[in-house]
């Protein structure tokens, strides 16, 4: 696509209006670094999200709210309780890009390479969406399909709510890289929840090597009621193949890829159960 | 860093030495070819071949032509049609002569088809797309195997292909090249051998990836000649090729070179400067084309992919008696440094280790792919990841520490190796004795870095996480004997500077303050007192330009003798401004002084005596230079590995580097050239390669999809400086840039072995390979 | 298709400009139009840093920003950080450690060393990497670099805190 117009709305209201009026021409801007993933020459015009306040983070309750057009870099120097996202965000691409690119931006049309999808569904995130007025969506039914389709009538993501893990809970992420700064071969994230030696709760997710990021329900089924031992990481993590058809990765075959998310899956619930037992993150 | 005892008194040389430019690029002046831009530059923008092999049956501009913007657009219907030779060499070039610049046939995706010059980028771009172009898709060859096959498609069936000197040249087969020697008899030697191998190795293409992009602007001077300013390795080759491709006399043509960002080899090539040129004498306007990172990753010339068979023979004793080295190189789709790059595969390794039977065998093949070109090692990277893999395999076979096999086997000083005469470039060799060789001390010093003592076998090894350490032994060489030349003058102005101008190339490398270094030692003066000028064929003395290692060894001697020819003057007229003879005086601190230093007069006293005052003329030394010897420089790298065995990851946790490179006239430049080589060996080891889809267009053509190491990703790199003198050197130095990208291959290659017990005869070392490996293994 | 012009108006250097643009336009190309050219063209696509500039105390790649999304912001360039009679720190050091080689890189990097020291306190290995990493570097292996780095680091960690004010616009 190709910018032919700068619009700075003022306000919320003002943003989703001129992306309505805008429609299949509009295109919400906030750092701008996808819109280089996006060639040809459709003419569209940006609507420029940057200065409508909705660069925080901020812990409201039992919850962690960080605004849609948050840098990356802000989120990875942001320490709270029991606060993890730092772990993931300082592995994605590099510091430059950090700066400019946004958790909104991540998430609201979703590459196949995208790490954040797979952490929000792991942690069971909630997205704010302005459509006049402000509506929740849980991570599961945001990522269901490809989130751009929430957007196409002007609607925007204004933040995303992380809950703050509690005691007993844990979470830990891997994101297999050839290079620091690589594109992920395979990101994986989990979190467990441990109730009297036992997982109570599991939810695992996967990128990058799918086609799609997902939640692996066959693993996190073959988690519940096991202990949190490295056995069970194993046995849960061969099921991974159930859920998810893996691709091949730069110039690496399939089944090795599916080799790699498996050995990744029980890394990160290793780090998960640390977590959950009190490793401080 | 200690010094060398015949290097102690040394006070510019062997000092490390600001390097002349480092202000002025760490202040972001303007230096570089694109900063130059005149404000009415034409942008050129060129139309890539989409297909691997095909010809071109119809090509129709006439729409392109018109559109907004453009000035003239170029295609093989509307230039001369004069086969040459892109390649950066010496005349008559050791290489095809096999491209035009515009050919009604594209032989790779990225080759050429047709240019645009026009006022903005996007209506270049614009106007590419308006250009007809109807292809005959012709059968493709993607790999050597299918490149020899019998009834192969032919790549090269054009008339003109030729070869400008007698070498092997058959391009109905698809043979570019084919070099063969051999000493005492391979077959006598493997029957004496206790245990033989035969293994079989491959290597992959890679980019040299200069963080600047290849750049090349072209002007027309109010006297009507072309100026081409351009990032490139070979200003005089540039001149010389831009001639005969555009058809017209050398002495229209003046090639500069400004500070260019990076090389690496793949700039000793005239790529760009015959089209930018032409437009530039088509239009009447400044003319620039940049390279994109794509374009530098597809059409950028690039590492050439070796098949080597390796067959050796070794004694219980470790005493080798057979080598049979077979290299093939893929050179792609044009020829360019094809012979150049396996005759090195031999030349600068075979020599490396003691053995009476030796036979070497080279052959470069073109495929439909992109093209080989010089990069760093020169043949030499790939032939020694072979090598010293196999080593390593030797030594085991014979019960032997492997560190201790190449102390046993390696060349001294004083020896010599039949391979020096037998192998050349495109020429026969020159035969040679090694001078100075400190390989020893290096092997003693970096396996004490490394920790080499608690190495243990990979047997005894456990654990997720596995740590080994391998090493290897290398040599390059230092110019082309007898082939390539370098000059040089001098001139004294009134405050005692000098105006040092030479043809020789600084690419980044910092040959600029190397020589200025050089001159100063000679002239018995200060570094800083050099005012550098290079690469400017109107105003620089020819120089080959920055290859083959040759720029510290050829050109500094060239700058040596230049001096001392500027010294005999200064003598003169200082013992005439002192009223003695001259050999009563000498030279000592800007100062020409008699024995007791009773009378003494400055260099400034002296230059503005002899511009002003007296018997005037301009003290100006000139000295042109060609070498007889091509010295070895030496190292030997020890790699420290970690391998996860569950994923097959390997990390380098310290690597170190030592080399012997005679002299360092700039000791922290000759780290730098080290240390940065030896990362480019490590991520060409480990992440770099070309991808290739089925129709033969490179995919991962972009720094997100091919990787190189950034600041979080390095391992500590140690280079050490081991000092030894060649005589035959400018104040006893050799070269340094090439040598150290070798090792890391086959020292990380050894290390993954010994942390796990898997050999691997191919790299990039990627997960997969490794893990596949190490599920191999017998215990 | 027609391409608007429009205007930006930025603070560069210290000086507030207004530029001619267009909507599609990248803040590289604009600065080094106007005559920024320590700023350099090295992808194109914001993997390399060879272009990198601070903008708002942060620094991005000037090829992956709009030169729109710099209107009404404070934009920093090589061109601020020193001259030949009084280099920053970063400069001098990375001189005297023999760090640049070919400099094509190195405008980048003093700007992301900049953002560094202006950003974090008591800066660690980790985290030096961590805003490095977005510079690549072909010719030095980064040993000498990051030696450099380390002493500017040390450096300015045993003066006084004093906040960087930018210099006016020398090109």
């Amino acid at each position: 696509m190709k910018l032919c117009e700068f619009v700075r709305p003022a306000s919320l209201s003002q943003a989703r209006a001129s992306l309505r009026k805008l429609g299949p021409k509009g295109m919400p801007l906030a750092g701008g670094t996808a819109l280089h993933f996006m060639p040809g020459k459709t003419p569209v015009s940006a609507v420029d999200l940057t200065h409508l306040g909705l660069s925080y983070i901020r812990q409201k309750g039992n919850f962690f709210e960080i605004g849609a057009a948050t840098p990356l870099s802000d989120i990875q120097r942001y320490r709270g309780p029991r606060w993890a996202m730092h772990e993931i965000c300082r592995r994605i691409s590099t510091h430059q890009i950090r700066n400019v690119s946004t958790i909104g931006g991540n998430i609201c049309r979703v590459f196949p390479w995208a790490d954040l999808p797979v952490v929000l569904l792991a942690m069971n995130a909630r997205m704010v969406i302005y459509s006049g007025k402000l509506k929740e969506m849980d991570a599961d039914e945001f990522f269901s399909s490809q989130p751009a389709r929430l957007f196409r009538n002007g609607d925007l993501l204004t933040a995303v709510k992380i809950p703050v893990l509690k005691a007993q809970h844990g979470f830990g992420s891997v994101k297999a890289t050839r290079n620091a700064a690589a594109f992920s071969m395979v990101t994986i994230a989990a979190l467990l929840e441990l109730k009297g030696g036992v997982i109570a709760a599991a939810r695992v997710a996967a990128g990058s090597a799918i086609p799609f990021p997902k939640r692996l329900r066959s693993v996190e089924a073959a988690l519940t009621g096991k202990e949190p031992s490295a056995e069970t990481f194993r046995a849960a993590a061969a099921l991974a193949g159930t859920d998810a058809k893996w691709c091949k990765q730069e110039g690496m075959s399939a089944e090795y890829v599916a080799g790699l998310a498996e050995v990744s899956i029980v890394d990160a619930l290793e780090r998960a159960a640390e977590f959950a037992r009190g490793r401080t993150a | 860093m200690k010094r060398h005892e015949l290097a102690k008194n040394f006070k510019q040389v062997n000092t490390s030495v600001t390097k002349i430019d480092a202000m002025q690029l760490a202040l972001g002046k303007d230096s570089y070819v694109a900063d130059f831009l005149p404000k009415d530059a034409l942008v050129i923008k060129m139309l890539w071949s989409p297909h691997a092999h095909a010809r071109i049956k119809k090509l129709d501009v006439s729409k392109a032509e018109k559109m907004p913007g453009v000035k003239c657009v170029l295609w093989h219907g509307n230039v001369p049609r004069i086969v040459h030779c892109t390649a950066g060499q010496g005349f008559p070039e050791p290489s095809p002569y096999d491209t035009f610049m515009f050919d009604n046939k594209v032989r790779f995706v990225g080759d050429r088809v047709a240019a645009v010059a026009a006022e903005t980028e996007e209506q270049a771009l614009a106007a590419l797309e308006a250009i007809k172009v109807e292809y005959e898709l012709l059968k493709p060859v993607f790999t050597l195997a299918e490149a020899m096959a019998p009834g192969a498609p032919v790549i090269h069936d054009e008339p003109e292909a030729h070869v400008p000197i007698p070498i092997t040249y058959e391009p109905k087969k698809n043979l570019v090249a084919h070099v063969a020697c051999e000493a005492g008899s391979f077959k006598k030697g493997m029957a004496e051998a206790d245990f033989t191998f035969d293994e079989t190795y491959e290597t992959p293409y890679a980019q040299h990836c200069p963080i600047e992009p290849y750049t090349s602007m072209a002007q027309m001077t109010p006297a009507g000649r072309i100026l081409i300013t351009t990032s490139t390795q070979v200003p005089f080759h540039c001149r010389r090729i831009v001639a005969r491709t555009l058809g017209i006399p050398v002495q229209k043509i003046r090639v500069v070179k400004p500070r260019i960002g990076g090389g690496f080899g793949c700039k000793q090539e005239i790529l760009l400067e015959d089209v930018t040129a032409m437009f530039a004498l088509r239009t009447g306007r400044p003319c620039l084309w940049r390279f994109d990172r794509e374009e530098t990753f597809r059409t950028g010339r690039t590492r050439h992919p070796f098949h080597i068979r390796l067959r050796t023979g070794v004694k219980k004793d470790g005493t080798i008696t057979a080598i049979a080295l077979e290299c093939i190189n893929n050179t792609g789709a044009y020829g360019g440094h094809g012979l150049t790059v396996v005759s090195c595969s031999g030349g600068k390794t075979l020599p490396l280790y003691h053995c009476d039977n030796i036979l070497f065998d080279g052959k470069s093949y073109y495929t439909n792919l992109p093209v080989g070109g010089a990069y760093r090692g020169f043949g030499a990277t790939q032939a020694f990841f072979a090598i010293e893999s196999l080593m390593d395999h030797m030594a085991e076979a014979i019960g032997m520490d492997p560190l201790k096999f190449r102390q046993l086997n390696h060349i001294r000083p004083g020896e010599g190796s039949p391979i020096f005469q037998a192998l050349g470039e495109g020429r026969e060799g020159v035969p040679m004795t090694v001078g100075s060789n400190a390989l020893g001390e290096c092997i003693v010093q970096g396996a004490e870095a490394a920790g080499w003592e608690k190495r243990t076998d990979w047997r005894g090894k456990t654990g997720r996480y596995r740590r080994g350490i391998g090493m290897c032994c290398l040599m390059q060489g230092s110019s082309i004997p007898d082939i390539d030349m370098g000059a040089a003058t001098i001139k004294i102005n009134e405050d005692g500077s000098f105006n040092l101008n030479v043809g020789a190339t600084d690419l980044g490398t910092g040959s600029d303050t190397v020589l200025a270094q050089i001159a100063a030692e000679e002239l018995e003066t200060a570094t800083d007192k050099m005012i550098v000028y290079s690469s400017d064929t109107d105003m620089t003395p020819f120089d080959v330009g920055a290859y083959a290692s040759s720029t510290t060894y050829l050109s500094g001697e060239a700058v040596r003798k230049a001096a001392a020819d500027a010294k005999r003057q200064i003598l003169a007229t200082g013992a005439e401004m002192l009223g003695l003879k001259v050999e009563e005086v000498h030279c000592e601190d800007a100062h020409v002084l008699n024995a007791d230093g009773s009378k003494k007069v400055s260099y400034s006293d002296i230059a503005n005596y002899s511009l002003y005052q007296k018997n005037q003329y301009q003290i100006i030394g000139t000295a042109s230079h060609i070498t007889k010897k091509s010295p070895p420089p030496f190292a030997a790298h020890f790699a420290e590995v970690e391998v996860d065995t569950l994923t097959g990851f390997v990390k380098v946790l310290n690597y170190v580097s030592t080399i012997d490179c005679g002299t360092a006239v700039n000791p922290a430049l000759c780290e730098g050239q080290t240390e940065g080589g030896t990362l480019n060996g490590i991520s060409y080891a480990l992440t770099e390669e070309y991808l290739f889809d089925e129709k033969g267009k490179m995919q991962n053509a972009s720094f997100a999809d091919y990787h190189i190491y950034s600041m979080r990703d390095r391992p500590n790199i140690k280079a050490i400086l081991v000092p030894s003198y060649e005589d035959t050197g400018p104040f006893g130095a050799k070269s340094v840039s090439e040598i150290c990208i070798n090792g890391p291959a086959p020292a990380i290659g050894n290390a993954i072995y010994n942390a796990t017990g898997a050999r691997l005869n191919e790299f990039p070392f990627t997960p997969e390979k490794v893990l596949k490996a190490i599920k191999a293994v017998k215990k | 298709m027609k391409t608007n012009t429009c205007s930006v108006s930025l603070s560069i250097n210290g000086e507030k400009k207004t530029f001619a643009t267009r909507p599609d336009e990248k803040l590289l190309d604009l600065l080094r139009r106007e005559g920024y050219k320590g700023t350099k063209y090295g992808c194109g696509q914001g993997t390399c840093g060879a272009c990198t500039v601070i903008m708002d105390g942060r620094a991005v790649y000037a090829c992956l920003l709009y030169s729109m999304q710099a209107e009404g912001r404070k934009v920093r360039t090589i061109e601020s950080m020193g001259t030949y009679d009084k280099p920053a720190p970063i400069q001098q050091e990375l001189v005297a450690a023999g760090a640049v080689q070919c400099g094509y890189c190195i405008p980048g990097i003093i700007m992301s060393a900049t953002a560094l020291m202006e950003t974090e306190k008591d800066i660690s290995d980790e985290v030096a990497k961590e805003y490095m990493d977005g510079n690549l570097c072909r010719c030095t292996g980064y040993e000498k670099i990051w030696v450099a780095l380390r002493r500017t680091l040390d450096r300015a960690a045993a003066e006084p805190a004093k906040k960087a004010s930018p210099k006016g616009g020398k090109k």
